[in-house]
């Protein structure tokens, strides 16, 4: 089992081809701006009935991988949403220090008027190594960390964040259980 | 954090309160906690290595620490913190020095969840030349 890079590389890549440092902050932001604004209204989704639901996709459909996708997963695909990668210390929720400004360009995102106001879920998302339950509590233990570093080291307002951890049930690439593809950070805005 | 550091983040935030024309420093989130990285990356995983991010932990290590970490490091760290509560400053600040702006250009927009700014930065050629710097101070363009 390897932890180290569980919430690793997805879409956003930072853009290195700019030369400015300032450039590539700017675009970042931007591009979760604009992944995530224009909810319309709030969708009727609860974070406990989430973190329920893989818990039950766990106990109803046991063994090494997850078989079935959550019920609510085709109404939280409808969301606006991104994906992004935090590094985390082996087995733990201590995120790596090169990860700092990833959480910094969310919050900068996450404080600009085109998203006040609207609740976002964080949720951690691990691949198939290794056992569902232990995944599952260590994806949210991170999301945990992520919220706790965007509420109280960037001041995003606490009751705009929840944090859910999905463990490896909600696969990006079901066909690459163990690809690192599977490992990210999703942030979806569940409205107003 | 130090009653200095605290003096420092009121002297910034009572600046752009009482001198809004001034221009103000600011840098936003991620290009303030990238410098904690960059200067005490090295630090914090040889002497915080059990510290996450978030309450102020990294934080309080590296002042625990303060006789063992790089210089550079301690050249730097308290910064980054003071340029985070700056940053926060200049927005908590934005919606005073803008409320006349806000009455002139945006008196028929629905106020609350970030519409009455919304309307402020598409009506930036319009805004005073104070509202639009706090709209940029506050990392809101």
């Amino acid at each position: 089992m390897n932890f180290t890079h569980l919430f690793a590389a997805s879409i956003i890549a930072l853009p290195l081809t700019l030369s400015g440092a300032q450039a590539q902050t700017q675009l970042s932001r931007n591009e979760i701006v604009n992944s995530l604004q224009g909810a319309q209204t709030k969708a009727e989704i609860n974070a406990a009935d989430v973190r329920a639901q893989a818990l039950q996709n766990i106990r109803q459909y046991p063994g090494d991988n997850a078989t079935t996708s959550l019920p609510i997963s085709a109404q939280l695909a409808k969301l606006r949403q991104f994906n992004v990668e935090i590094t985390f210390d082996f087995d733990s929720d201590r995120i790596r220090p090169e990860s700092y400004e990833t959480i910094g360009v969310i919050a900068d995102a996450l404080h600009t008027p085109y998203l006040w106001g609207q609740t976002f879920f964080v949720v951690g998302h691990t691949d198939a190594k290794g056992k569902r339950e232990y995944n599952l509590e260590l994806s949210q233990r991170r999301a945990n960390a992520v919220r706790e570093a965007l509420v109280t080291t960037f001041f995003v307002p606490s009751e705009q964040l929840e944090a859910i951890g999905l463990g490896e049930e909600q696969l990006r690439d079901p066909s690459n259980p163990d690809g690192a593809i599977n490992r990210r950070v999703q942030l979806i805005n569940v409205g107003f | 954090m130090s009653k200095s550091l605290w003096a420092a983040i009121f002297l910034l935030a009572g600046t752009m309160i009482h001198m809004p024309g001034a221009y103000a420093q600011t840098i936003g989130f991620a290009d303030a906690i990238k410098i904690l990285n960059s200067s005490c990356g090295e630090d914090i995983e040889k002497y915080c290595k059990s510290a996450n991010i978030g309450n102020g932990r990294i934080q309080k290590c590296l002042a625990e620490n303060e006789a063992r970490i790089s210089p550079r490091c301690k050249a730097d760290y308290a910064g980054v913190y003071i340029s985070l509560q700056t940053r926060l400053a200049a927005q908590s600040v934005v919606s005073r020095i803008c409320d006349r702006d806000a009455r002139r250009l945006c008196s028929g927009t629905e106020p609350g969840k970030g519409h009455v700014l919304r309307c402020l930065l598409k009506a930036q050629p319009s805004v005073s030349a104070d509202c639009n710097q706090a709209i940029d101070d506050a990392g809101y363009r």
